[in-house]
């Protein structure tokens, strides 16, 4: 059993659910969340997590949790993942444990690992300026042997480092690289679109072998998503299962939990789009709490300790067959109007059975929105609840149109 | 115009939803004080989606003290039900979810204390339908489904059968007998108050006339009955004759001694309640015309208001002929106001309203007006309502209120020009409403209202009286840039605003214990003493108080929380013949004649030797609540009549208790 957990990162939910597993943890984050911490008994270091120098590094860090007999360090977030690296790496005398985690912190780099592992990506390239995407683009149009007058491939193009869906840009066409294309987005990397339905898997890992694997279907990106998956992803179930495993070979990924996406295509090929090893975003770890009952938010934690034995890390999840007969989805809700006044909920919401809550609130008098190509916070989640897959997936697509803030 | 089928609207709450929130409550249960709000939020969306239905309540009603013993409330203003204010449900449940949400579970909670359930808080079964009662009263129009204009204009047709259905609900399960006193109690505070603008009010008393049922055997029920009388049968002739053709016609067929009686039984309820009526109007017209001596009987004027009617008859009588009629009524309670403080009698007021009664309104300024009026009447000019409220602020500067805006300063300043210097009042009244604009001069500058973008108010909430709606978004700006230019000097603001605002009336002396150099407060029994000094008739040398001084008090929670500043102005200091106490009595544009500013300090506004109009507390309590006022520095140099100890310690220990606990003290 580990001696102790550190947490990289402040997440409410995770402390708590760490609190009831009884198991001694420390929280690693920012000076200003001290005050909270102390008033709640909370164990706590304060670093400053965002710099990087003679006084603030990994070394440093490692010194002062000594004193809470750190051996485990948990990334919460995209931006810690390499501080966990490299905590573990020393606690795991391993330095390839700190290289692991920079290829989850490079999406180029992530890239080039999956392809010489021999997992299907598409055509993928670091971009320096406008000038090198329009080249990709053209280089691809040529791959696809496009004829004159049919439309553009598709690129994306994503900062190396970024969480999820921030900073992506979809380009479908040469007017859209002089249109929404930014200075400030470089350098970049540009892959070609991956045809196929997108979905995510957490996969909890232990001694290098998959043992537990949630899928979560993506009904909109960044937007809407559901636990467990439809069921024609369920039949894949298997060849999902391999080809995670596949990858966790690939990338040498030992312990904790992978969060790869995916795209499925007609003909059954499954194409990497990428991966991370920090909570997923879109409330994923709460719908699958609640689908398979069980608290995935400690288990993600725990699943990080090395010294747990087979039987120990499977009797944290629920079993490998498990199929919920209830699927848990969301819609994230961002305002769709420059400036919104009211809350809105609609009444055809109020009397949809699926429907389970939502956490939004009005907005603060007149609020106005920044508008940016990409992702931004969303103003708060509706969660449903159903027996019936397809029928969920309607709702969420439904409910991601309607305007609740006006 | 009321009752569409509202069956239709109903919500149908899907099964799920309860064994969902079942769910939801035992995660709630588990969760510890880190997730605890977040997951709150989320069952109050459930609570709402339960409250559209009666089942829903039901529901919700049997699991309310579950929900309150698992921390539901925690950390909200609803922790505390004894803490809960009637006259603020209104505003919380039109404010929409999620705060309507946590008022309507707050309030079931609270019936089930009224029934005499158990649950974590100590209120008792009494406390409890005291407050349901209270806050029916304040919410007839939802408990009777007779929803006003305003509140139609602001709610959807869901939200308002959630509310009526929440009311319904409350009245279903308790017996609330109290509701009628409590409605007595509501009505008579406010006509107590002689308030210019009185649509609450009648809104009660209409509600009252068309949904419950009295009993004239009932005290209390004979009561509202009264009231009601006030407004719909003030007098035996209006009670044969309800239509106005009909009563103009047997007012003219009447003879002497049946219009003496109709008169003198109309104008007692004018004396006692404030309130006007068309029947008023439409006899006061024929009177002037036909019968003016009895012009006294009708508005029961005192001897001063007869001389004035006797000698201005003429100047008077055309005044009230072009503004009144049956559909312009509000005013005559104004009028009587004028006639008993020799308003007449100045040339000066004279030659304003005559000035006032030609000029042609800006169209702005009628749009404004015209806002202003509940239902206005094609048949009534725009000048004519304006007419209808200048004389209403002439005859009763004490009832100026600032309705829902943040425009205190503003509001007490019209009631202080009212009293004080009415023809500059109507001087600045024909200024803006035929210009749309306002000049005044600060320092050395002239500020032009024009020119000025920012006030305090963004949106006017126009459920005020004419005069205001006029003046209010000119007063407003120029205010606040008054207030802007006296920043940054070191010392608070109004110090050089308040005397450039309100002219000469306010003393160019002021005192402030908060340092904007040490940012503390600083001798604040100095603040004290000078306070006694200067207004207490003990230990001013006796003097009286001619002006209104402007007080800026902190305005407390009935905890003695601090929450904010207010603008009142101090009128007088004067003993309560009750019991003999000082007691500070003041101007409070708000209205709000129930309020509990904490450690027992509750302004009164009767019953304590108040004039119609006027708010007051013991003076010690009063001063234990400012911030600031001003003063003739030149007299208080020379007062140093000793304030006793004992007294200068009891108001600072109320205000450190209070109030003071939101800032640093210097000693």
């Amino acid at each position: 059993m580990s001696k102790c957990f550190a947490l990289m990162g402040w997440s409410l939910p995770v402390i708590e659910s760490m609190q009831k597993t009884g198991k001694p943890f420390v929280v690693v984050s920012f000076p200003d969340f001290e005050p909270y911490a102390k008033e709640n008994n909370i164990p706590f270091l304060s670093y400053p997590l965002n710099e990087w120098s003679d006084t603030s590094n990994s070394w440093d860090l490692h010194e002062k949790l000594k004193a809470f007999n750190v051996d485990v360090a948990v990334p919460l977030f995209e931006e810690t993942v390499e501080w966990a690296g490299a905590l573990n790496s020393i606690y795991r005398d391993d330095p390839r444990v700190l290289n692991r985690a920079f290829l989850f912190r490079n999406k180029a780099i992530m890239k080039r690992k999956a392809l010489i592992g021999g997992l299907r990506v598409g055509l993928f390239e670091e971009i320096y300026n406008r000038e090198d995407v329009k080249k990709f683009m053209k280089r691809l149009n040529e791959a696809n042997l496009q004829l004159e007058g049919e439309s553009d491939s598709w690129v994306h193009i994503k900062p190396f480092a970024s969480a999820g869906t921030v900073g992506h840009r979809l380009l479908r066409s040469f007017d859209d690289i002089d249109n929404k294309v930014e200075d400030g987005d470089f350098p970049c990397l540009a892959e070609s679109h991956l045809s196929g339905s997108e979905f995510s898997c957490e996969g909890f890992v232990h001694k290098g072998k998959l043992r537990w694997l949630n899928i979560t279907e993506y009904v909109r990106l960044g937007h809407s998503n559901f636990i467990p998956e439809g069921n024609y992803l369920h039949e894949k179930r298997s060849k999902i299962w391999e080809m995670n495993q596949k990858m966790i070979d690939i990338f040498g990924i030992e312990f904790g939990m992978v969060h790869p996406e995916w795209f499925l295509d007609e003909n059954d090929n499954l194409n990497f789009g990428e991966t991370a090893c920090r909570i997923p975003g879109g409330h994923i770890l709460e719908l699958a709490s609640k689908a398979y009952d069980f608290d995935a938010l400690a288990a993600f934690v725990m699943a990080h300790d090395p010294s747990l034995t087979e039987e120990e890390f499977d009797a944290m999840f629920p079993p490998k067959d498990a199929r919920p007969e209830n699927f848990y989805g969301n819609v994230m809700i961002y305002p769709r109007k420059d400036k919104i006044e009211k809350l809105e909920i609609p009444q055809e919401l109020q009397e949809e059975p699926y429907f389970l809550d939502h956490n939004l609130v009005p907005p603060l008098t007149t609020q106005k929105i920044n508008s940016r190509e990409g992702f931004g916070n969303h103003f708060g989640t509706v969660n449903f609840k159903g027996e019936d897959p397809d029928r969920m997936r309607e709702l969420l697509l439904h409910y991601d149109d309607v305007d609740f803030y006006i | 115009m009321n009752e569409s089928n509202t069956n239709t609207l109903m919500i149908e709450t899907p099964e799920q939803v309860y064994t969902n929130f079942e769910e939801s409550l035992d995660q709630f249960k588990t969760a510890t004080d880190l997730t605890k709000l977040q997951k709150a939020t989320s069952m109050m969306s459930q609570v709402e989606q339960l409250s559209h239905t009666h089942r829903g309540l039901e529901f919700l009603f049997e699991k309310c003290l579950e929900l309150e013993d698992a921390g539901i409330f925690k950390d909200t203003v609803w922790e505390f039900p004894q803490k809960q204010v009637p006259s603020l449900v209104k505003g919380t449940l039109l404010s929409g979810h999620p705060n309507s949400s946590f008022e309507i579970l707050s309030e079931l909670r609270i019936l089930s204390y009224a029934l005499g359930k158990d649950g974590r808080t100590h209120i008792s079964s009494n406390e409890s339908k005291s407050f349901l009662e209270e806050a029916v009263v304040h919410n007839l129009e939802f408990a009777y489904d007779e929803l006003t204009e305003a509140t139609r204009l602001k709610i959807t047709p869901q939200e308002r059968r959630k509310l009526v259905n929440h009311f319904q609900f409350l009245l279903s399960k308790a017996e609330l007998n109290g509701i009628k006193e409590r409605l007595v109690e509501e009505i008579k505070m406010i006509c107590e108050q002689r308030p210019v603008v009185t649509q609450n009010v009648r809104n009660l008393i209409q509600t009252t006339y068309q949904k419950l049922v009295l009993d004239e055997k009932s005290e209390i029920d004979n009561k509202l009955q009264y009231y009601v009388d006030a407004i719909y049968f003030p007098a035996p002739i209006v009670k044969r004759y309800q239509k106005f053709g009909n009563y103009k016609k047997a007012l003219a067929r009447a003879n002497k001694e049946t219009l003496e009686i109709e008169a003198t039984v109309m104008g007692n309820y004018l004396h006692e309640t404030g309130l006007t009526n068309p029947y008023l109007a439409m006899l006061l017209c024929f009177l002037m015309e036909k019968n003016p001596v009895l012009v006294n009987n009708l508005l029961h004027l005192n001897s001063k208001g007869i001389s004035e009617w006797e000698r201005y008859r003429d100047v008077a009588r055309e005044l009230a002929l072009k503004t009144f009629s049956e559909f312009n009524h509000a005013g005559i309670y104004g009028f009587k106001g004028i006639l008993e403080k020799s308003l007449f009698s100045r040339r000066a007021v004279r030659a304003g309203l005559t000035n006032l009664k030609h000029i042609s309104i800006h169209p702005e300024v009628e749009r404004r007006i015209l806002k202003s009026v509940m239902e206005p009447s094609e048949k009534v000019l725009a000048k004519q309502y304006l007419m209808g409220a200048v004389i209403g602020i002439l005859g009763q500067p004490t009832g100026v209120g600032q309705g829902n805006n943040p425009t205190c300063q503003s509001a007490r300043g019209i009631s202080m020009w009212a009293q004080h210097t009415p023809a500059e009042l109507i001087n600045m009244i024909t200024i803006v409403t035929s210009t749309n604009n306002l000049v005044l001069r600060f320092e050395n500058h002239e500020l032009e209202s024009m020119k000025l973008v920012k006030g305090l108010v963004g949106e006017l909430d126009h459920n005020l009286d004419a005069v205001s709606v006029v003046l209010i978004p000119h007063l407003d700006k120029i205010y606040n840039e008054m207030m802007n230019r006296s920043s940054n000097r070191g010392d608070d603001p109004h110090r050089w605003t308040n005397p450039a605002f309100y002219g000469s009336l306010v003393p160019v002396g002021f005192a402030s214990p908060y340092s904007y150099l040490t940012k503390r407060i600083e001798n604040f029994r100095n603040f004290i003493r000078l306070f006694y000094n200067v207004f207490h008739p003990l230990y001013n040398g006796g003097r009286e108080l001619v002006y209104p001084i402007p007080v800026g008090i902190f305005i407390t929670t009935s905890k003695g929380d601090m929450l904010g500043f207010h603008a009142v102005s101090l009128l007088r200091v004067a003993q309560n013949k009750k019991n003999n106490e000082y007691r500070a009595y003041f101007l409070n544009p708000n209205n709000e004649g129930r309020q509990d500013w904490g450690q027992n300090i509750r302004p009164s506004v009767y019953d304590n030797g108040e004039k119609h109009g006027e708010s007051s507390l013991p003076f010690y309590q009063f001063i234990a609540r400012a911030y600031a006022f001003h003063f003739n520095n030149l007299i208080a140099e020379n007062q140093n009549e000793p304030v006793p100890e004992e007294e200068i310690e009891k108001v600072e220990k109320l205000a450190k208790e209070s109030w003071g606990r939101s800032y640093q003290w210097s000693n």
